[in-house]
């Protein structure tokens, strides 16, 4: 009985240090999204060269939404990811890019430094999009699929394996 | 003298009470804009909320908000409606009530416990001087009155 | 040569503290001063080696020695000499240098102040620092190394953090806030060394009085001029977030100040021992827990940095100490127990008590919200936001009963007071409470909080004055002198006493500042060409010019700068800028304040058209602002004075000694 105050110090330091100890490995940053499992945002926006394109236009197919910024850092480590991506499936996977906060003018600019994609970029002035989607910063990437169900959601950079892991969620294989 | 000071205290207190919540309703569109835009984290800020951010994504939050209470909608479909896009998370305060409660049960729980130790057992007695009495107050007051003479 | 000179002196740091624990323990046990002696000195060469690795960190700073990580991070070319310097407290691995260097500089004073003296105490105390010191260089010798360096040498650096190069009190505010932090360890130390010589008694309360003191003023002066200085540079307005890194420095300080109350009340009565104790192994955990929460990037903050191999290593720190310290206090137990109750229930020390309480509720309340997110996404995977309007409502009751209390407490007697007395003691205070709340009510203000605040300060403020009156007046006609006299002889000998009274009345000044410019303070965003004017308040402002250049002192920097003219109860004209750091992607707000004693008008921009010569203004007018630094500088001058150590004994005349017992039967 008299040592059973000694429990008192496993009863503070370990719920504490397991507390803290959880936090390592996860992005504080990184906000879970409630968009997953529900439908996608519908939009209708200008594409980079004066185009209108709309969430329609997906109808039916997977597709895989991309906010990025001319001023964000992550994007260009990203964006080798994308254009690959895009390159390997072609029709098999429609891909768009949202540009976030950003002016077209700096986006044909990063476009123009780092390489085309070869898939659209819709400008989204209002921020509308991004509200819809619940976007914290970029970049951050939706994948949707064939019925128009958000499957998952990448929060910064996607690397190859991520990009894999992702597409796997809407039945896209590369 | 006492009497009039609890008497105003009580007055006042319920005065702040009136006040209090007289804030809550009727206000304005603006107020209500206001109001809950203290209420939403911005989204690319550190924990500021979209009234005191400037940022882009702020703005584009309050505009909405705007939109949304001119067209009629209520405080809780405002919320709904950007939890339904961020999470919960753009809620500056925790809407489960257990959050609210949690900290206050503790500072009950801890008063009481004090009061609980303070109550439960006398003092030791002959630890400190035992305090004058009403009478030997008076008469050190006399006494040193005396002495100023 | 400079940096590996740097390191070296880091590695020979960390041999000089392991020897020093090493031996200072030996010491303990066996008790030959030699020993301590040896070890001693072992502490005081640490604390050069800090210096020196310091030295050559601002050095290479200075010299631009991009070679350096640290050098190449958070240094460029263009950054002028002041900002280089300071910088050596910018980021994460100069800041544990700089933190290292302000401990060892406490473990040094310690054991110097006390050579000689308790020496059945001081090598245990010795023994934690040099412990806690050891971490801290194994830190900077392993995962945290502030001199490692870079192949190939950058021909340029990224420079310093935008935000950090903005201001004058980034070189106030760090070494504050950190005297505070490093401080704290040693309360503690003396708390572990009396837990193992079995002396948790009054004598070590004494002994732990100033050395809890003298850290808390400099972390109140810090976490103030912290609040200040994000107040002139963040741009939004506001001086409190409720960020983690604001919390982090606010949850030692609550632990810290409930120990100094508790502490009054130990030494008197005797008992709460294994209160104190708590409390003050509470504390030191706090600062590291604290510097943990920021350090290890785990949960975001204004100031966190990302996860690296020295967050692991400050968890495990803070479980040993944490563990080492409460096994401590779970051991000596079964004496610690007991003593320490009141006499009466409607006494100081009651009231002390119950503030012990609050201040511990408002602890666990900023901690169960600053961990909060942190737990809900690791049980469930959601993630939450736990924010201004939930501290605010939270803490601003506690706080609220806190203030009370505060005034509560000098009215009382130590010891047991009668109701009589105490309810003659309030009659004037509430009814000057009365008296503010109805005229301020007449003179229009409908906010609620501070509406009570106000009420609450009076009350305090009549209670506080009070007491001085009343004991100088008994002194003043005990010797016959003249008020102002009678005032300051009594304070100067009575420094806890009146230096307390001096603390809580800067708190007040605070409190009533902070309630009023939080409620009242207003504000509009105008969209100004050049020649336009707005107003807000009792301000107009109209809009000069619109500037674009770099600045004087680095020209890499863009400063897209506003003049605009104002006038009011402050006239002139003020310039608020953004600034463009290449290292930064979005532009830098530089607000401009305009402090007067009645209100701040405080200016943003928020955009500009460079064609047009249009700007965005974000305006504010901010009432009393000021007085929540004037408040802060009171506290600090009254823990001063409370401090100071008061003249030898002389003799005491009859007088003395009457006037103090009519004073003390009185009022005390």
């Amino acid at each position: 009985m008299r040592l059973l105050r000694w429990l008192l110090v496993p009863i503070v330091v370990l719920p504490l240090a397991w507390l803290l100890l959880s936090g390592f490995g996860r992005d504080p940053r990184e906000v879970a999204s409630p968009l997953i499992g529900g439908p996608a945002p519908a939009w209708t926006l200008t594409t980079l060269d004066g185009e209108t394109l709309s969430s329609a236009d997906f109808a039916g197919r997977p597709y895989v939404v991309n906010f990025w910024a001319s001023w964000c850092g992550p994007c260009v480590d990203e964006h080798p990811v994308l254009t690959g991506t895009r390159a390997e499936l072609g029709d098999d996977l429609a891909m768009v890019g949202v540009l976030y906060q950003d002016a077209t003018a700096d986006a044909d600019a990063f476009l123009t430094r780092y390489g085309d994609t070869g898939y659209s970029h819709v400008t989204d002035p209002d921020g509308r999009l991004a509200i819809d989607y619940g976007v914290t910063g970029p970049p951050e990437t939706f994948f949707v699929d064939a019925a128009g169900i958000v499957r998952d959601r990448q929060f910064g950079p996607l690397t190859r394996a991520l990009m894999e892991e992702r597409l796997a969620s809407i039945g896209v294989t590369p | 003298m006492r009497a009039a000071g609890l008497g105003g205290l009580i007055a006042l207190i319920a005065i702040g009470v009136v006040l209090a919540v007289s804030e809550a309703d009727g206000a304005t569109p603006a107020e209500r804009t206001g109001a809950l835009a203290a209420e939403l984290r911005c989204p690319d800020c550190q924990g500021l909320s979209v009234a005191d951010s400037q940022t882009t994504a702020a703005r584009a939050i309050r505009r909405q908000i705007d939109e949304m209470v001119a067209s009629g909608a209520s405080d809780d479909e405002v919320r709904a409606h950007f939890t339904a896009r961020y999470g919960d998370w753009i809620l500056l305060a925790p809407s489960s009530p257990l959050v609210w409660l949690i900290p206050f049960a503790a500072v009950l729980a801890g008063l009481l416990a004090l009061a609980a130790w303070l109550v439960r057992h006398p003092a030791r007695p002959g630890v400190a001087p035992a305090p004058l009495t009403d009478e030997q107050r008076r008469r050190l007051h006399e006494e040193a009155e005396a002495l100023d003479a | 040569m400079v940096p590996t000179l740097g390191h070296v002196a880091v590695v020979v740091g960390l041999g000089l503290t392991v020897y020093a624990a090493v031996a200072f323990v030996i010491a303990g046990r066996g008790g030959d001063p030699r020993v301590a002696g040896s070890a001693g000195r072992a502490v005081i060469g640490s604390f050069f080696m800090a210096a020196v690795a310091c030295v050559a960190m601002v050095a290479s700073l200075l010299a631009h020695d991009f070679s350096v990580r640290y050098v190449a991070e958070n240094n460029a070319t263009t950054t002028p000499p002041f900002v280089g310097a300071i910088s050596l407290w910018a980021a994460l691995e100069g800041s544990i240098l700089f933190w290292t260097l302000l401990a060892t500089g406490w473990a040094s004073l310690v054991l110097w102040r006390h050579r000689g003296r308790h020496r059945s105490l001081m090598p245990w105390v010795g023994a934690t620092l040099a412990t806690i010191n050891a971490f801290f260089f194994a830190v900077m010798t392993w995962p945290g190394n502030p001199f490692v360096r870079m192949t190939p040498v950058a021909s340029e650096g990224t420079g310093p953090n935008a935000l950090l190069q903005n201001h004058p009190f980034m070189a106030l505010h760090p070494p504050l806030l950190y005297l505070g932090y490093t401080g704290l360890a040693v309360p503690f130390a003396f708390g572990v060394a009396a837990l193992v010589t079995n002396r948790l008694d009054e004598e070590w309360l004494r002994i732990v009085r100033r050395w809890t003191l003298v850290p808390w003023v400099f972390l109140t002066l810090g976490i103030t001029a912290g609040a200040w200085w994000s107040y002139e540079v963040l741009g939004w307005g506001g001086y409190w977030g409720w960020d983690p890194v604001e919390n982090a420095a606010l949850l030692p300080w609550l632990t810290a100040t409930a120990f100094v109350h508790s502490a009054m009340v130990a030494e008197r009565r005797g008992g709460l021992r294994i209160w104190t104790g708590a409390l003050v192994i509470a504390t030191f955990t706090l600062t590291l827990v604290g510097t943990f929460l920021t350090r290890s990037g785990v949960v975001a903050s204004v100031h966190s940095f990302t996860q690296s191999a020295i967050g692991p290593w400050f968890l495990g720190g803070i479980v040993v100490a944490l563990a080492g310290a409460l096994g401590l206090l779970v051991w000596r137990l079964p004496g610690l127990v007991g003593g320490g109750r009141p006499s009466g229930l409607l006494s100081r020390e009651t009231a002390f008590l119950f503030n012990n309480v609050l201040f511990l509720g408002i602890t666990f309340a900023v901690l169960f919200g600053t961990l909060l997110p942190l737990l809900v996404a690791t049980s469930s995977g959601q993630t939450i936001s736990v924010g201004a309007p939930w501290y605010n409502a939270v803490t601003v009751p506690i706080f609220a009963a806190l203030l009370f209390l505060m005034g509560v407490g000098p009215a009382l007697p130590w010891g047991r007071a009668s109701w009589v007395t105490v309810r003659e003691r309030f009659t004037s205070p509430m009814l000057a409470a009365v008296a503010v709340g109805t005229a301020a009510l007449l003179l229009g203000l409908r906010e609620v909080i501070p509406l009570a605040t106000l009420c609450l300060a009076a009350f305090v403020a009549v209670i506080l004055l009070d007491e001085v009156v009343r004991g100088a007046r008994a002194r003043a006609r005990g010797r016959g002198e003249g008020p102002a006299t009678a005032t300051w002889r009594l304070a100067t000998r009575n420094r806890r006493r009146y230096g307390g009274y001096a603390v809580h009345l800067g708190v007040l000044v605070m409190a009533v500042a902070v309630a009023i410019s939080s409620g009242l303070s207003i504000d509009r965003t105008v969209t100004l060409l050049p020649g336009e004017s707005a107003a807000i308040g009792p301000y107009e402002l109209t809009h000069q010019e619109l500037v674009v250049e770099p600045l004087a002192d680095d020209a890499r920097v863009i400063e897209t700068r506003a003049e605009v003219r104002f006038a009011g109860p402050q006239s002139g004209t003020l310039a608020t800028a953004l600034r463009d750091y290449p290292s930064s992607p979005t532009a830098i707000a530089t607000p401009a304040v305009r402090t007067s004693l009645g209100e701040d008008l405080y200016v943003t921009l928020l955009a500009s058209d460079a064609t047009s010569g249009a700007v965005t203004l974000h305006l504010f007018v901010n009432p009393l602002v000021a007085w929540i630094w004037i408040g802060g500088a009171i506290v600090g001058l009254g823990s001063v004075f409370s401090i100071w150590p008061e003249r030898r004994a002389r003799t005491v005349t009859v007088e003395d000694r009457q006037a103090a017992a009519v004073a003390s039967v009185e009022g005390a």
